[in-house]
């Protein structure tokens, strides 16, 4: 799983299978909640499995359920939804640079979550341009088949499985932020860059600590772009160029 | 399910598949357009600014353990201290993650 250099893999669907399984240890046990959750609030497992099949946006699947559950209106949940879903606008255009002419790749768009742009971001500049297809599509089918998996597993034996391995709901989680961790720290290339993405990071985290965990990703990433326009400084470090 | 339920969900999928595909459409056109032969030239400045933005407020948010009482964070600061010092060493992705679960799941085990 190096990242230092672009080279060709051998396979790359299964290299972007490989590289996608730390997403499982957040991905499972959410879907796992998610599907007991949708359970109580009335839905049936089929449902749950679809609604994450055809949704596939956690956030927004947990409000939507919710919602649902209290009796809110359906036009305001399906308002609710999209809003939560909004910043995925800006991720495939900080792509689109690295995709090739392939006719799949608008369909593969379906699978591009917070985590699988986190992931692709990092990888597909590094990638032979014949190979970025294979790569993004093993990557984005593991990650929604754990997603849809979890939920059923959640549906149908959730409650059974939190009661029995507490431990292991609680300690998977971690290896979201760690892959995040090790996805954003080769991008503290200059003062500027560290402070903007230092600030981002920080604020997200306050904001979520205060309960404001949908709105957090937006407005700390405009946050941190407002830092890196607004504060600049003479001399980077390394000789990196800021921009 | 009733079926305005089952079109609320619908509109809800389309919707969010919308947003992730028609930026792509909009800026392979863009790309396409440009008569410059790097990508990056042709995509706003602030677009490719807000792309790792993003990637950091998304780590922030998934740093803040569910419980947030004194063990969770020193378990979630020495879990993020192994990652980054494994990932210092190897510059790799994989076995810093697992280091990161690991070191998190020793202090989550002992204080609990």
């Amino acid at each position: 799983m190096s990242q230092q250099a672009t080279h060709a893999l051998p396979r790359p669907w299964l290299a972007g299978l490989r590289e996608a399984i730390p997403l499982l240890g957040g991905y499972v046990p959410v879907a796992i909640s998610f599907g007991l959750i949708a359970i109580q609030a009335g839905f049936s497992t089929w449902e749950a499995v679809i609604i994450s099949t055809l949704v596939y946006a956690g956030a927004s699947q947990f409000l939507f359920v919710g919602m649902v559950a209290a009796g809110a209106p359906l036009w305001l949940v399906v308002v609710m939804t999209l809003l939560i879903n909004a910043r995925h606008v800006v991720y495939a255009p900080n792509l689109a640079p690295w995709l090739t002419t392939s006719r799949w790749w608008p369909w593969l768009m379906h699978g591009l979550t917070d985590q699988v742009f986190a992931l692709a971001h990092s990888r597909l500049p590094q990638l032979p341009a014949s190979q970025r297809l294979g790569w993004f599509t093993g990557a984005a089918l593991l990650a929604w088949a754990s997603w849809i998996g979890g939920t059923a597993l959640g549906a149908v034996a959730g409650e059974e499985l939190i009661t029995r391995w507490p431990l292991l709901g609680e300690v998977m989680p971690f290896a979201l932020p760690a892959l995040f961790l090790v996805l954003v720290a080769p991008r503290f290339t200059s003062r500027r860059w560290s402070l903007a993405l230092g600030s981002a990071i920080a604020i997200a985290a306050l904001l979520t600590v205060n309960g404001l965990t949908n709105a957090a990703i937006p407005l700390a990433a405009a946050c941190g772009a407002l830092c890196f326009y607004l504060v600049k400084f003479d001399v980077t470090t390394r000789g990196e160029r800021d921009e | 399910m009733s079926s305005a339920l089952w079109l609320a969900v619908l509109a809800s999928a389309a919707g969010t598949l919308l947003m992730r595909l028609l930026p792509l459409l909009w800026m392979q056109r863009r790309l396409q357009k440009s008569a410059s032969e790097d990508g990056l030239e042709a995509m706003p400045q602030w677009l490719g600014i807000l792309g790792p933005l993003m990637i950091a407020a998304v780590l922030g948010v998934s740093l803040v353990p569910a419980t947030t009482d004194a063990s969770s964070w020193l378990a979630t600061a020495i879990g993020v201290l192994v990652t980054l010092l494994v990932w210092w060493r190897l510059r790799s992705l994989g076995w810093p993650v697992a280091a990161g679960v690991a070191a998190y799941g020793v202090v989550v085990t002992l204080l609990g």
